[in-house]
Formats: structure tokens, sequence, C-alpha cells
């Protein structure tokens, strides 16, 4: 059997990140967290995920300067990054550093479902 | 109070003079007129006075002849002394005449006959040599005023010369002279009033009015009517001068139309801008509360759709969970169509020349600036390559930055605006901090001030909203965070290097519109040492 598809969610508020983990486990996802840069970093380090769901605000450096970096410690994993709505500029900054999927906050969970099954075939595509 | 002393008459006339045209010409003419026919006159009335004395004497001699004839032939008929006394009274009832005398060969007066309080002539040397060569004639005065004398020979008995002397007074002659001197002053006088009253109607008419017309336009022009022309049809100097001064109003007043036209455009930007500027700052503050709600917003909407897969859809408490649901999507709703009225257009990047945008600003700023006293210094060579940019935001966000470098500066100091590669100036020990990324050949440009600068600590938060280091109530702490937007739609970086009483240098990398050429000369691709 298949393994499961692993994501990892960064963002530095507990409450969204706990919100994000119940729905995709439940949704069947192997999932984990990071409250920031530095420990999604560190979490990269011990293993790889296929998906990565990070805020563009944060404490430290924001999803956006992690961007590059992350794209090429693992070029495969496919990168969604969420921020407040109406945050057209960072939109076209982010789609141009390689995140595959956008979603403005508040977000429903159906789209976000949506994005994540999207981003998946996308990564099946490109291994194909 | 002081008492302004009454002009004097000499120069009250010397003024009337200096401000009437028509007048300086009439006397100037008059003069010269005068001059003119004075002499003329005076050789004119001269010759007829000689005319008129020749023609008296030759009246004298013919008379003194006629006289002499009848006297000749009657003292050779033997008529008595008291005889030849009568007839000389008889002719003294000719007019004018004064004396007539009979003088013997010897010289010795035989009779003669005076107008009462004349002198009685005597024997002198006119009367001898007259004796002796023939008629003589000549002026004499006396009491009663010029006489002419004549004397004329004639045939004494016993072959001898006696002579016979006639005085006429000139008076006659005088008063004929006088009057026909007064008769021509007169003349000469009316010709004149009816030339002064002649010239001064030209004057009026060709000369005055139009230069009076030329007065009134020009005041009128001086007084900020440029609409004023002047409406001459003569083509002499004059209407040049007039065609010349229309010319010249139509000038002025394009001129002046351009400034206002000018003026009013350049209002209409400042407004334009300023309306930008608010716009950005409630969009930027709009965007702020978005953010700090949208993630809270997520997690109720998100929690309510969990639920909401858990609880029945005829569970009859289900309504609740419906009714946090919609709320949730209301306040996104809200804030949203703030956003969308608040937010700036997306940047719309095309190849553009900095320098026009860059001296948009700096006029912009002009005023401001000339009342810091301080002065915004463009140190950009022309030909620099055109970048990627929104005119529009690219303006903006370099107004702002400028507005920033004025604010700090000191008056009497300079903000430079330069290009060049790395920092303009030694910035060793100096604090920076970058915003945005440039990937490939960019241009950089510098806004610099040497104000009071910040410390490291400010500068990290430089970029968030409503972080502000200028006093309360001047800055809205929005300006940088919209500059850090508008950089970031640009692809555009920007670096900030500042330290304390030293002034801030703030570095914008813009990409370049046309890569591939980009020239050697300081543009060489950044981004390097910042990745």
């Amino acid at each position: 059997m298949a393994r499961q598809p692993s994501i990892l969610i960064v963002d530095d508020d507990p409450e969204m990140r706990a919100l994000l983990l119940d729905v995709l486990r439940n949704e069947g996802y192997d999932t984990a967290e990071a409250k920031d840069g530095t420990e999604a970093v560190l979490a990269l380090r011990r293993r790889g995920y296929d998906i990565i769901l990070m805020d563009k605000n944060m404490p430290g450096p924001s999803g956006l300067d992690l961007l590059p970096g992350l794209r090429r410690v693992c070029p495969a994993t496919q990168i969604i990054m969420m921020t407040a709505f109406g945050d057209v500029p960072s939109y076209m900054e982010a789609v141009e550093k390689g995140a595959v999927e956008y979603l403005f906050k508040p977000f429903r969970m159906e789209e976000m479902k949506t994005a994540v099954a999207k981003a998946l075939e996308r990564k099946a595509e490109s291994r194909a | 109070m002081t008492a302004t002393p009454a002009p004097r008459p000499r120069s009250r006339w010397r003024a009337i003079l200096a401000r009437n045209l028509t007048l300086r010409l009439v006397i100037l003419l008059m003069l010269i007129l005068m001059t003119f026919t004075g002499i003329n006159d005076y050789i004119r009335l001269t010759r007829e006075r000689e005319q008129l004395l020749r023609q008296t004497q030759e009246d004298e001699r013919i008379f003194a002849e006629t006289l002499a004839l009848a006297v000749s032939r009657n003292v050779r008929r033997g008529q008595t002394t008291s005889e030849l006394q009568e007839l000389l009274d008889d002719i003294l009832s000719r007019p004018g005449l004064v004396a007539v005398t009979i003088y013997s060969p010897e010289g010795s007066v035989v009779a003669e006959t005076v107008a009462v309080g004349e002198a009685p002539p005597a024997l002198d040397d006119l009367v001898r040599t007259a004796l002796r060569r023939g008629p003589q004639a000549a002026p004499l005065e006396s009491k009663s005023g010029p006489l002419l004398r004549f004397i004329q020979p004639f045939r004494w008995p016993g072959g001898r010369t006696a002579a016979l002397e006639v005085r006429q007074a000139l008076g006659d002659m005088e008063r004929q002279f006088r009057e026909a001197v007064r008769k021509q002053i007169l003349s000469r006088f009316e010709v004149m009033a009816l030339l002064v009253l002649c010239l001064i109607a030209v004057t009026r008419w060709s000369i005055a009015r139009p230069i009076r017309k030329l007065i009134a336009g020009a005041r009128a022009v001086g007084t900020g009517d440029l609409a004023q022309r002047i409406e001459l049809t003569r083509q002499d100097e004059i209407g040049q001068l007039a065609d010349e001064f229309n010319r010249m109003a139509a000038y002025l007043q394009a001129a002046h139309d351009e400034l206002v036209l000018q003026a009013q455009e350049r209002l209409k930007l400042e407004q334009e801008v300023q309306q930008a500027q608010k716009l950005g700052e409630v969009g930027m503050l709009a965007a702020k509360m978005a953010h700090e709600i949208g993630t809270p917003l997520n997690v109720i909407s998100g929690r309510a759709e969990v639920l909401g897969q858990v609880i029945p859809r005829d569970h009859p408490d289900r309504r609740h969970l419906d009714v946090i649901l919609r709320q949730a999507e209301r306040i996104g709703g809200s804030i949203r169509a703030l956003l969308n009225y608040t937010r700036p257009r997306r940047a719309s990047l095309r190849p553009e020349p900095i320098l026009p945008i860059l001296g948009r600003v700096a006029s912009l700023l002009m005023e401001r600036s000339q009342r810091r006293g301080v002065r915004i210094h463009l140190e950009l060579p022309v030909g620099l390559p055109p970048v990627l940019a929104d005119p529009d935001q690219l303006q903006q966000a370099f107004l702002n930055l400028v507005l920033n470098a004025l604010d700090a500066s000191p008056p009497g100091s300079v903000v430079r605006l330069a290009t060049g590669d790395g920092p303009l100036r030694p910035t060793e020990g100096w604090a920076s901090v970058i915003r945005g990324k440039v990937e490939g050949p960019a241009l950089p440009i510098h806004v610099i001030d040497t104000g009071k600068g910040m410390t490291a600590e400010q500068l990290d938060h430089v970029f968030e909203p409503f972080f502000s280091t200028k006093g309360q109530g001047l800055g809205t702490g929005l300006g940088l965070p919209i500059v850090e937007e508008i950089i970031r739609a640009h692809r555009a970086e920007i670096e900030m290097l500042s330290l304390p009483d030293n002034g801030t240098e703030v570095i914008v990398r813009l990409p370049l519109a046309h890569p591939e050429a980009a020239a050697p000369a300081g543009l060489r691709p950044t981004g390097g040492p910042h990745g």
C-alpha cells in the first residue's frame, strides 16, 4: 500500500495550525507542524514532505523569504502559500518563487483540501 | 503735520511741458515758424520802409523843383520879398510841410515860412553844398519828429544861384509804416493762431490720441488685464508700435496662460498624489486589519466547517453552526469589500525611463523642501537604461522616500537623488535592512540625506505598519510599508542604511527593462551578496 502523502504545516498561529492539522489528519494525510521558518527547516532536515502549507507572514524570515531556500533543499515538494486576502503583490512574488497554490485567509476547508489534492496531482505528474 | 509746499510756477510749467507731447511739439513748431516769418517780415518791412522813404523823397524833390521853378520865375519877374513871402505862406497848407526857406546866392534868408512850433531853418553846410553842387537831400530830427530836408538850387537874376529848402515831416510816412507793421503783425497772429489750432488738432488726432490709447493699453496690461489689445489701423510708426504692443500682450497672455495651466496641472497632480497617498495608507491599514483578522476568522470558520461535517443537517442545533458560518462569511465579505476599495491597483510594469519619474517627485516636493530650507539635488545622468516600472506607483514610492528624507533633514542641508552601485558614502558601522530582492541586472537609485538617522533597532521596525520615528502626529507609520509593497510589486529591492546623527541612505534597485542590453558600467547584477 502506498504511503500516505505527507504535509508540513508552517504557521505562527497555534490555533490555525491545530485546525489545519485536524482537518488534514481527518482526511488521512500524514501531517507535521512548525511554528516558524527555523522549525520548518529543522523538520525538513529530518525528513521530506510531499506538501508544505506555509503562511506568508511570520516573525523572522517570512514565507516568501523562505521559499527559494525550500525550493532548493527539496525541489520535489509542492509549496502552498497562505496569506491575508488582498495581498496580490506577494501572490505574484510567491508564484514566481515557485509556490504552486495560494490561499487567501479566510479560506474554506474545502478550498484548502482541493488545493492540497491539486498539488499532489501535480507532484505525481512531475514524477511521472 | 508737514505742509507740502505748493509747486513753484516754473516747475509746474515744466511738469506740464514734460507730460504733454502735443504742447511741446506745438511750441517747438511755433518757435521755428516765428523765427522764420519774423526774419522774413523784418526784411520785407525794412524794404517797404525804404521804398516809402524813397517815394517821399521823390515827391519832395518834385515839389521842391516845381516850387523853385515858380520862385525863380517870380524873382526874375521882379517880385518883392513880401510877395514871395505870400506865396510861401500859401504853400504851407500842403500836408506835412513844415518849412520852406528861400536863400539868396549870398546865403541870407530871403523869405521863409515855418509851421507853428518848428525851429526856423538857417544857413548850414548842406545849403552851401547845394548852392555849389546842386540838389541835396538829408533827414533831420526835430522836436516834432523826423523831417526830410530837400534843398533845390535855382537861377537868381544876374546868373547867380540861389536855393530853396523844403522841410517835410516824415510823420505821415511813419504812420503809414506803423500801420503796415501793425497789419502785418495782426495777420501773422491770425495765421499763427490758425496754425496752432490746426497743429493741435492734427497732433491730437494723429499722435496724442493713439498714444493715449497706447498708454491706456499698457496700463491695463500692467495691471494684469492681459487680454487688452490696442485697435489702431495705421501703417506708420505708431501703428507699428501698437502692433508690437499687441504682439507683446499676446505673448504675455500666452505665457501667463501657460503658467496658469502649469500651476493647475501641478495642483491636480499634487492632489492626485495626495489622494493616492491617502488611499495607499487606508489600503495599508485595511491590509493590516485583514491580516490580523484573517487567521482568527479562518480558525472560526474552519472549526465550524469541521463541526458541520460532524453534526447532521437535520440536527435541531445545526442552525447555530450555520449562523456562525454565515456570520464569519459576512465578516470576510466586509473586509474583502474594504480591501477592494482601497487596495492599490495591480502594478502594470512596462519599460519606463526613471528620470521623468524622479523629476516629477522633485518638482512635487519643491515647495515643501523650500519651506524646510532643504534642497533636492537630482544627480542622475541622462541616458540611464529604462526600468520595469509602474510610473504612478514608483513615483509614490520615491515620493515617500524623499518625503522621509526631507522630514529628517536639518535646514540648509541637501537631499540627493543619485545612482551608483554600492553606498555612495562611507557607511561602515551603519545599520542596514533590506526588503525585496532583485534578480538580474538592476538600476540602483539612491536617496541620501544627512538628517538625524536611525538606530539599528529603529531600522529593524521601519517597514512595519504604524512604526514612525517622526514626532506624534507627523507620520502615519504607513509610508515605508507602502514603499515596500510597491518595491516588491516591482520585483525590486530596497536597502536602507542609517546611523544616528549621520543620516540615511536608501538604495532602490530596480530591474532593467532590457536586461540583455545591460550596460557594463554601474549596472552589474545585484542580489548576489544578499541572496
